[in-house]
């Protein structure tokens, strides 16, 4: 077992102080889950750290103005998660993103004919961090959040289909920007 | 690579990430804020707070509240048969400071619990209206302590 998971099951008496006001408590559930939060973020704020460090900091602020309605129905820090992911999805939803793409979408290779591509980690979350905001979202959740496309098609607003077409798309475009960057090492 | 091997290495990026700096300082300054603050138009042991801002947000919440159920109490009174209205008033005036100005202070908290605890009648399940009762009964115990102590 992790180091962090007792201390992850034993934050209830922090969670009910911090819902009664104590700020130290916060401060504490604050240093227990800030990784968790701002890592889900980060990744939806496309890889850009400005923009995930307001999001998490606006993140953690409600969560504090919510904690009085906290029901303990499931476990404080996948109600923070949650929370956090929601706040990233309406600042993506308030920049009106999409349907402008910043990479070429119109020659996507069919998924069925085209190996997925292997990368280096940091080339795969630079080529992540291209997408347009609203695909890129999608393929967070599905594909590293772990996301069922009902959850996401329910947060983000869109049909299941939608949200399915939308995976399809952004890893299409995932490819493209790979192999792109792939053919321009070997030149 | 096939599928499998993807989802392996897209789910190797779900790691959890520090931000680079600490953020809690911005945060705590935040929550300044952001959090309910009916305490702040007490006559507090420690002095006033010495963020004018704080106080300002303060007094409109602690105002809005008292409006809000000042609004729930008169509509609640026009269904309150006459003995128990009357009942109300009379525990509402238990205690109260000799001191002028911890008297203003000690009726406006009467009048805030009665208005919660009414509140609370028709939202039982409200944890914030709990949380403001709670806070507003121990203001009061904070009252009943200064006024012992300046006598």
């Amino acid at each position: 077992m992790s180091p962090v998971a007792p201390a992850l099951a034993n934050d209830g008496d922090d969670v009910r102080a911090a819902a009664a006001g104590d700020r130290r408590a916060f401060q504490r559930l604050y240093h227990l889950h800030v990784g968790r939060v701002h890592g889900a973020v980060y990744r939806l704020a496309g890889y850009d750290h400005a923009r995930a460090e307001d999001l998490t900091q606006e993140a953690f602020v409600r969560a504090w103005q919510k904690l009085p309605g906290f029901r303990h129905e499931s476990a404080f820090g996948t109600w923070l998660y949650r929370l956090a992911v929601n706040v990233a999805l309406m600042d993506i939803r308030a920049r009106g993103a999409d349907p402008v793409s910043m990479v070429d979408d119109e020659h996507l290779p069919d998924p069925g004919q085209t190996p997925f591509c292997a990368a280096e980690r940091e080339e795969l979350e630079r080529a992540i961090g291209m997408l347009p905001p609203r695909a890129r979202a999608v393929l967070v959740l599905h594909d590293i959040e772990g996301w069922r496309h009902e959850e996401i098609g329910t947060e983000l607003g869109m049909a299941v289909g939608t949200s399915k077409a939308q995976l399809h798309r952004a890893r299409g475009l995932l490819r493209n920007i790979l192999g792109s960057a792939t053919a321009g090492e070997m030149k | 690579m096939n599928e499998f091997e993807w989802r392996r290495q897209m789910r190797d990026l779900r790691q959890p990430l520090a931000p680079r700096q600490n953020l809690w300082a911005s945060i705590d300054a935040a929550l300044d804020d952001a959090e309910p603050a009916i305490t702040a138009h007490l006559p507090m042991a420690d002095g006033p707070s010495r963020n004018p801002r704080r106080w300002l947000i303060a007094a409109s919440f602690a105002a809005s509240v008292l409006l809000a159920g000042a609004i729930g109490w008169h509509a609640r009174q026009a269904s309150i048969p006459a003995h128990v209205a009357s009942a109300q008033r009379t525990a509402s005036s238990a205690w109260k400071p000799s001191d002028p100005r911890l008297a203003g202070a000690a009726t406006q908290l009467d009048a805030a619990r009665m208005e919660l605890q009414q509140a609370i009648q028709q939202a039982p399940d409200s944890p914030a209206l709990q949380r403001l009762l709670m806070r507003t009964e121990h203001q009061q115990n904070q009252l009943r302590q200064l006024a012992s102590d300046a006598s």
